[in-house]
């Protein structure tokens, strides 16, 4: 492992329990690695398929998405459309041979600040393990 | 009399030399130019001195419209740190233009350009041919003749000196570009770049005898063309069958530099057809085209853009079904801008005559 | 299946338009929506046709596609429907990208009959415009065989030139015989055929089999260009390579007849960044390509309407720079439509997987939780 490289980690987080979750890891004073980045989203079913991959070819690292638990979601059924898009841009990835192992899509509740925490934490160690985006210093992209 | 650099390369080495130097010593953050890494030629903003040896400056291919790019970059916000472009005349007056039109700022670019001996059509660097034709067409600005296999809109260019440029280079129209790069300074920041570089600095007389030449040869070429194609005989039924098969993609319009509207009025709910409409056309002529307005659309473009159409030819470039569009194009815009003595991107200052007027103007046009 | 069988005395094309002649002479249909060839001679476009004396200038089956089908039925119907009943004479990806545009609410059915034929490829379109009359010549060659060499990419691998989700299925495979086939699909099929007393209780598996086995062969070439494809395009070099010619101008979106939307979100403001990002970019990588974002923008349209993706293969055709975009579309798409067990256009009642869920899917897309991760660390 290459103790050098931060990965630049982008983690989306629905408004809901996601962002919930991260409030909760805070009361408890709980750290996660600096390098992850959250970004708040209202839903992650209204998380366009266009940002997830817009970040991946700009060069992030790798790419969390934590919304609510099965059954959870505010809007009743955002976290299962967005497991659908996230299933599609793995798929394509895949099959362009892009590496669809940088996205990661897990539930996060909003009391589950040690989850949250956690999933940073191994996230981040994996993407260390895998090593940069390549894409990051391609210059034709 | 104007201030002349002189290098001691050919033309191509020439300029490559004096942008590595410009941004080496960090007179410029970046330079826009078309670079040849691996086998295809595209347009990149290089901020790494070491890859200007892989630019060709002065390739004889326009991918897409660089105002375009220029336009897109510059929108929200004005350049903040000083990049070179190195683009063609055409480029450069689309740009202007849009920057009339609130679409960008010139703020901060160095515009490098030259006198253009015109550019292939796009298909002929993806099918590769340009390869063999390249050397052809610098033997061809040598003798000062212009190829038959350029677009057809660079063969009947007449704007291909440059305006509103930083600095220009000698290419179209000089016989020495093999011994010489020779480049014009036109402006007092061109002077301090140049004055930077190791090339020699001098006070020169421009000999236009032989652009002035080539200029009588795309007049010609002009005449030649509007006579072939009929075009003042048109009417109706010609331009029917010239637009008979637009399949209404609307790529012209998304190539053009000057259609800078993110969306076309012939693309809005305003000009799409209400079931009822369709059904009165059907009771008028018992039958209508689906979708309709072929030559609306065209027409329409023609005179939403006339007035600051470039003659740059990329809407026959990207236009699937090989349409003659920019020759109507060039006709169409020509004749309008003559109305108003209007050349496109020559003076930033003017305002374009659409959006101005005179008290006392056009009483033949009322009635 | 059961279905007319017509005997045909020279071409079915002619024999077909009488048909559609009477159907509009009977006013059982208002109107066809039909190609038909361009005053100048040298393309083909849909035309909506009430006079009967029209219907002799149509063509059942135009050697191109100009115009994806589908964007000519939303651009009818997008606003409703007319009050008169409309035929619309297509190819069956035009009728799947019709059906797939009706349930995303771009296109309404209600008062259309959709009538298929079957399809053996079209020419690209610039090839044949390069010289029309041969292009039409190639075109005829094309349909004896079926199996030419120079009909569009994926028109060479596609298995689904037939009965799709229409309303009526005309079949001409086989037709040499002097047999012509009617196959009502719907209810509106069968009350077309019920209204000129047409029996369609007759066996046809004599078409049916020249169709399975083309089918058959079909699917074994499919499989061959997969494997060619994903060689060539697999990895990020080769798909960089493979997208380096992009101009950026989104022709293939607009010929694409999913790409519904008005106005495109790559043509929108949302990617107008500050200057100071592109140079930013440049300086972190030593150079960028411009325009930029054209991997982006293929990825991006491709994570919105793949789930849809017909393969008709009109992106290809549109591109000014012969991209093989509707190739590497249609194998992604594959995959993608695989996932989810969909074919697009096949019916109208399956849901797009994209507006729909179910609870218990896609589990292995989910990373699941160790809840002892952190201390195993430690």
């Amino acid at each position: 492992m290459n103790d050098s490289f931060k990965p630049k980690i982008i983690y989306f987080l629905c408004s809901w329990c996601g962002t919930g979750g991260s409030e909760t890891a805070s009361a408890f004073g709980l750290h996660y690695p600096e390098n992850v980045l959250p970004f708040r989203v209202n839903c992650t079913g209204s998380l366009s398929t266009v940002y997830i991959l817009r970040a991946f070819l700009e060069g992030a690292d790798g790419v969390v998405i934590s919304g609510c638990h099965p059954g959870d979601c505010h809007y009743n059924n955002g976290n299962f459309r967005a497991r659908r898009r996230v299933a599609i841009i793995k798929s394509i990835l895949d099959t362009l041979g892009l590496e669809p192992e940088r996205i990661w899509f897990r539930y996060v509740a909003h009391g589950e600040g040690k989850r949250f925490v956690d999933t940073a934490a191994e996230f981040n160690d994996y993407i260390k393990k895998l090593g940069p985006n390549p894409l990051k210093t391609r210059r034709d992209i | 009399m104007s201030k002349t650099l002189y290098i001691d390369e050919n033309v191509n080495d020439g300029i490559k030399k004096f942008l590595r130097c410009i941004l080496e010593n960090g007179k410029v953050k970046g330079v826009l130019t078309l670079i040849n890494e691996g086998e295809k030629i595209a347009y990149s903003l290089i901020s790494n001195p070491e890859l200007i040896k892989y630019t060709v400056p002065l390739y004889p291919i326009m991918p897409l419209n660089a105002a375009r790019s220029l336009s897109h970059i510059t929108l929200s916000e004005p350049i903040s740190e000083p990049i070179a472009v190195v683009i063609k005349p055409c480029e450069i007056r689309a740009f202007i233009e849009l920057v009339k039109r609130s679409q960008g700022s010139v703020e901060n670019i160095f515009f490098i350009s030259f006198t253009c001996g015109g550019v292939y059509p796009i298909k002929m660097n993806v099918n590769g041919k340009i390869n063999e034709k390249i050397d052809n067409f610098w033997r061809l600005i040598e003798k000062n003749e212009i190829d038959a296999d350029l677009r057809a809109s660079c063969k009947v260019c007449k704007e291909f000196i440059p305006y509103n440029t930083d600095m220009t280079i000698f290419l179209a129209g000089n016989k020495e570009i093999n011994n010489q790069c020779r480049i014009f300074l036109n402006t007092d920041r061109a002077e301090d770049f140049a004055e930077s570089t190791d090339g020699n600095i001098v006070q020169d007389k421009i000999n236009t005898e032989l652009i002035d030449e080539l200029k009588v040869k795309r007049l010609e070429e002009r005449k030649k063309l509007f006579e072939d194609k009929k075009i003042e005989k048109l009417g109706l039924e010609g331009l029917i069958d010239i637009f008979g098969r637009c399949i209404s993609c609307h790529a012209c319009g998304n190539a053009c530099p000057i259609c800078y509207c993110s969306l076309c009025y012939f693309d809005s709910q305003e000009s799409e057809y209400k079931p009822v409409d369709y059904e009165s056309e059907l009771e008028k002529r018992g039958a209508i085209r689906v979708p309709p307005n072929t030559v609306t659309y065209q027409v329409g473009r023609l005179i939403h853009v006339g007035i600051s159409c470039v003659g740059c030819g990329c809407c026959e470039d990207v236009c699937p079904s090989e349409i003659q569009l920019s020759t109507i194009f060039i006709k169409g815009s020509e004749s309008i801008q003559e109305k108003f003595n209007y050349i496109p991107g020559k003076n930033p200052e003017e305002l374009i005559p659409i959006s101005t007027f005179d008290i006392k103007e056009f009483p033949e046009v009322e009635t | 299946m059961r279905g007319a069988i017509f005997k045909i005395e020279k071409d079915f094309d002619k024999e077909i338009r009488n048909f559609l002649k009477k159907t509009i002479v009977k006013k059982f249909f208002g109107a066809i929506l039909i190609p038909c060839k361009v005053p100048a001679n040298d393309s083909y476009a849909y035309l909506l046709i009430r006079d009967e004396a029209l219907i002799e200038k149509a063509s059942i089956l135009p050697p191109v596609m100009p115009i994806q089908g589908g964007r000519v039925l939303k651009s009818f119907t997008r606003l409703g429907k007319i009050d008169a009943k409309v035929a619309v004479i297509m190819r069956p990806c035009e009728i799947r990208a019709s059906i797939e545009l009706s349930k995303l609410e771009q296109v309404d059915l209600t008062n259309v009959t959709l009538i298929s034929v079957d399809c053996p490829g079209v020419i690209p379109l610039s090839d044949y415009l390069e010289d029309p009359v041969k292009g039409t010549d190639t075109f005829k060659e094309a349909f004896k065989t079926w199996e030419s060499d120079s009909v569009r990419e994926l028109c060479k691998v596609c298995y689904n030139f037939t009965l799709t989700g229409s309303d009526l299925h005309i079949g001409i495979l086989g037709s040499e015989q002097g047999n012509l086939f009617l196959i009502p699909v719907s209810e509106k099929g069968r009350n077309l055929l019920d209204f000129f007393n047409i029996n369609y209780e007759n066996d046809i598996s004599s078409w049916e089999n020249i169709v399975k086995k083309k089918e058959d062969e079909r699917k074994i070439k499919r499989k061959e260009f997969r494997e060619n494809l994903r060689q060539e395009i697999e990895g990020i070099d080769n798909l960089l390579k493979t997208f380096s010619d992009c101009l950026n101008c989104h022709n293939c979106m607009r010929v694409c007849p999913i790409c519904y939307c008005r106005q495109c979100f790559f043509d929108s403001d949302a990617l107008n960044l500050p200057s100071t990002n592109y140079i930013k970019r440049a300086e972190n990588r030593g150079s960028i390509k411009f325009p930029p974002e054209t991997l982006l923008f293929h990825l991006g349209r491709m994570s919105h309407m793949i789930t849809s993706c017909v393969s008709c293969g009109s992106c290809e055709d549109a591109c000014p720079v012969s991209l093989p975009i509707s190739r590497v579309f249609s194998f992604v798409a594959e995959n993608v439509q695989n996932l989810f067990n969909y074919v697009p256009g096949m019916s109208v009642k399956d849901p797009v997987p994209t507006i729909t869920y179910e609870e218990e899917e896609l589990k292995e897309f989910e990373n699941p939780y160790i809840e002892t991760y952190n201390i195993q660390r430690m």
